[in-house]
């Protein structure tokens, strides 16, 4: 816009001001339309369908949702895919907007969040497109709140013990028996390996991290987590107790060092003891035992966890890895709908997704395609039919707020670690903010 | 800026005067062109102003209004009058997020000024290929509060990142720094001085603007040079480092991205890292408590304010305008 050297009445150049008042609200005009939703085309139903993961599953879906078209000319998919980190704050945003995906995953402890402020569909009202009579018991109830169906599971998880044979042969230590061993074994044995290899590995990684371990430690006495109602289902005892446990293994040597977990942690499952060589065991969920073997280049094992057989009841149990859910607002229920009977009960989906999202809710779908797994995945669909005849019960719906317990164990392990806490107390503090998160008192 | 950090003129007198403002040169134009004129000016500022309005008041206003409220992001809200903020006197880690954030403000940003200072002094004598360092030098400013210098950090503060690389060269068997709830603020603060690239050249600029007579006759008088540093660099220079200080403050105090990627969005190891924006993020976003998120950022609001507004009035007595 500088005059240009020579032009001597720089006013013979200037425009019409009102030209440039048009231009500026043109220029807004522009912007605000641009981003204005595509409207569906005619006769074809245009759904939006949302999930987290990795590029890996990013690739398979798309490549189910083509599959679904190509079955269903009258409905289109548009794929809305994320990180975990990031779904859930997008989730939240969008819902707030009132522009919420139609079909989502959706997670436990996030289920409740929406379910109960009535952002989820009831799936029961669409019972005529999904057909839900072929998942596993086990599971079949988890998305079921008050009555309510507003998620179905996608697959089956347990939280187990993963454990290395080469570690163990390196140190000398023998794997333990998972059939009879007990807390005590489990903390003595992660000794004897940091011990035997001079701190080369560490017998296991700190278990305190993940909530859902404690879990299944409180249920072996007979407690829980949260109780139906949604208040705590636990004793101050069990929690100090189970703090006790990563108290000790911080002495001996069986884990690594307070601020060795805090890095090994916040690396994720890549960064975790296994796949680094570092050490001998670490809880995980069993559909993580594939990217971990490969990360560690070894046969990693499922153990089922220590005191199963040494306490009152068996504590471990099925998760439902994840939930398929349809959002309350849609315009278009019975297509999205249709879309997830397409997921949940095609066997030609599932040899896509195989046990990515857990292995299949629907037990027909599973026994289908549990000859094409790979070995790891292979090797967890085994380890969950071994111990389903021990589970004795599945968990009651986690309470709203619980999402944000996952922080607060985080926190708590951390300061107990670093020494800042007894167990005792850091039961005390656990139990007073989750408390306050979920709103029990 | 780019015109004072033009190469120093030769020294005279004449123009080292204080810059005078220009006289407008010739009659003032006729009302009817001065009124379309302003008709463009604001026709120009039009998706400023609609931007304000939507963007930033709309917004504000809203977060003012839902800190009176349960919002929870879905569904319904309530009106719960000031609970939020009553809630805040007996919130624990809203008192922690404060110490975090009191004490990366409080320390980072005089360092980080210092520093600056510093590096520009030695850069005004004169040193070779100065464009290129001043660029170096810049560059963290520009890239200090990105995702990926965050990630950088993590690794370089890392149990077997750099630093304990190069300790353990030394013998010296280093922590992890960032995963050690001593420490773990601390390596964020070598962040943020790190980023001194900023009011470093605005700093440069200033010294630029300090008459060379003036140290000159100092010099003649027989002054140190520290003699001269204290009663004519800084004298000089305190409506620049008022400037940098209000500048460096508000957005210290706005720290975000550092600290959430470095502790991977907890604000740990336990809480020590938790700054202010962190857990109202955490608020907001993780435990659907929006509302109270609100109130939080009306609070941070009156504290950046009240801190910004203390610096005026105190600077009535330290900073020289020189006229």
């Amino acid at each position: 816009m500088r005059a240009h050297p020579g032009n001597g009445h720089p006013q013979a150049r200037r425009r019409n001001p009102l030209l440039s008042v048009a231009a500026g609200v043109g220029a807004i005009v522009m912007a605000a339309t641009a981003c204005g939703g595509s409207e569906s085309e005619d006769g074809v139903v245009e759904l939006r369908f949302a999930w987290w993961g990795a590029d890996d599953r990013h690739s398979t879906t798309q490549e189910v949702i083509e599959l679904f078209e190509a079955e269903n000319p009258d409905i289109k998919i548009v794929p809305d895919y994320t990180d975990w980190a990031g779904y859930w704050d997008r989730l939240a945003t969008s819902t707030a907007a009132n522009d919420a995906p139609d079909i989502m995953t959706q997670e436990e402890r996030y289920l409740r969040e929406y379910g109960d402020r009535g952002a989820l569909l009831d799936l029961h009202e669409v019972s005529d497109q999904l057909d839900l009579s072929k998942i596993d018991p086990l599971v079949a109830e988890s998305g079921e709140l008050d009555g309510q169906a507003f998620g179905v599971a996608t697959g089956v998880n347990a939280y187990a013990i993963l454990a290395d044979p080469q570690a163990f042969e390196e140190a000398g230590v023998e794997m333990p028996d998972d059939s009879t061993w007990t807390w005590d074994d489990y903390v003595e044995i992660s000794a004897q390996i940091t011990e035997a290899t001079d701190g080369e590995l560490v017998g296991t990684q700190s278990m305190s991290y993940n909530e859902s371990g404690f879990q299944i430690f409180a249920r072996q006495r007979g407690e829980n987590l949260y109780n139906e109602d949604g208040s705590l289902g636990f004793s101050k005892e069990t929690l100090e107790e189970w703090f006790s446990i990563t108290e000790e293994l911080l002495e001996n040597g069986g884990q690594p060092s307070a601020a060795e977990s805090v890095e090994i942690e916040a690396g994720g499952p890549d960064q975790s003891v296994l796949s680094t060589g570092q050490g001998a065991m670490a809880h995980f969920w069993t559909n993580q035992l594939g990217g971990i073997s490969e990360s560690a280049d070894s046969d990693i094992e499922l153990l089922r966890y220590p005191g199963e057989t040494s306490n009152e009841r068996t504590g471990m149990y099925f998760k439902p890895a994840m939930f398929y859910s349809i959002s309350a607002g849609t315009e278009h229920p019975e297509e999205a709908a249709r879309f997830v009977d397409f997921l949940l009960n095609s066997n030609e989906a599932a040899e896509l997704v195989l046990a990515d999202r857990g292995l299949p809710a629907n037990v027909d779908v599973r026994e289908h395609i549990l000859g094409s797994l790979p070995e790891a995945d292979a090797r967890s669909a085994e380890f969950l039919s071994e111990i389903e005849d021990t589970i004795v019960d599945g968990n009651p719906p986690p309470p709203i707020g619980a999402g944000e317990v996952v922080n607060i164990t985080k926190r708590v392990s951390e300061e107990m670690a670093f020494g800042e806490l007894t167990p005792a107390e850091a039961a005390e503090q656990f139990m007073s903010e989750v408390n306050e998160a979920t709103g029990g008192s | 800026m780019s015109a004072l950090l033009q190469r120093r003129p030769p020294k005279t007198p004449q123009n080292t005067a204080a810059p005078k403002p220009a006289k407008r040169v010739g009659k003032s134009p006729a009302p009817g062109k001065q009124r379309r004129e302003n008709l463009a000016a604001y026709g120009f500022l039009t998706p400023w102003f609609l931007g304000l309005a939507f963007i930033t008041a709309g917004p504000l206003l809203a977060s003012l209004y839902f800190s009176f409220t349960d919002y929870s992001l879905i569904g319904d809200h309530n009106w719960v009058g000031l609970e939020n903020y009553e809630r805040m006197l007996t919130d624990e880690r809203l008192f922690n997020a404060l110490k975090v954030t009191f004490v990366y403000v409080f320390v980072s940003v005089p360092l980080q000024l210092a520093l600056a200072l510093a590096l520009a002094m030695i850069l005004d004598r004169g040193v070779r290929g100065l464009p290129l360092y001043r660029s170096v030098y810049y560059l963290p400013s520009l890239l200090g509060g990105s995702v990926a210098i965050a990630i950088l950090w993590r690794q370089v503060f890392g149990a077997n990142g750099l630093i304990n690389q190069v300790l353990a060269f030394f013998g010296i068997q280093g922590e992890g720094w960032v995963s050690h709830p001593d420490y773990a603020l601390g390596t964020l603060i070598v962040l943020n001085v790190w980023t001194f690239g900023a009011p470093m050249v605005i700093f440069l600029a200033g010294l630029r603007q300090i008459p060379a007579m003036y140290y000159e006759a100092a010099a003649v008088d027989g002054a140190s040079p520290l003699r001269r540093f204290w009663s004519i660099t800084v004298p000089m220079l305190t409506p620049i480092i008022f400037f940098n200080l209000v500048l460096q403050f508000i957005n210290a105090f706005q720290t975000f991205t550092q600290a959430f990627i470095v502790s991977g969005g907890t604000g740990g190891p336990s809480d020590s890292t938790l700054f202010y924006t962190l857990y109202l993020y955490q608020r907001g976003f993780g435990a659907f408590d929006m509302g109270y998120a609100s109130a939080m950022a009306w609070l941070l609001l009156m504290i950046i304010g009240g801190f910004t507004a203390v610096n005026f009035f105190a600077s009535k007595y330290w900073v020289f305008y020189g006229d």
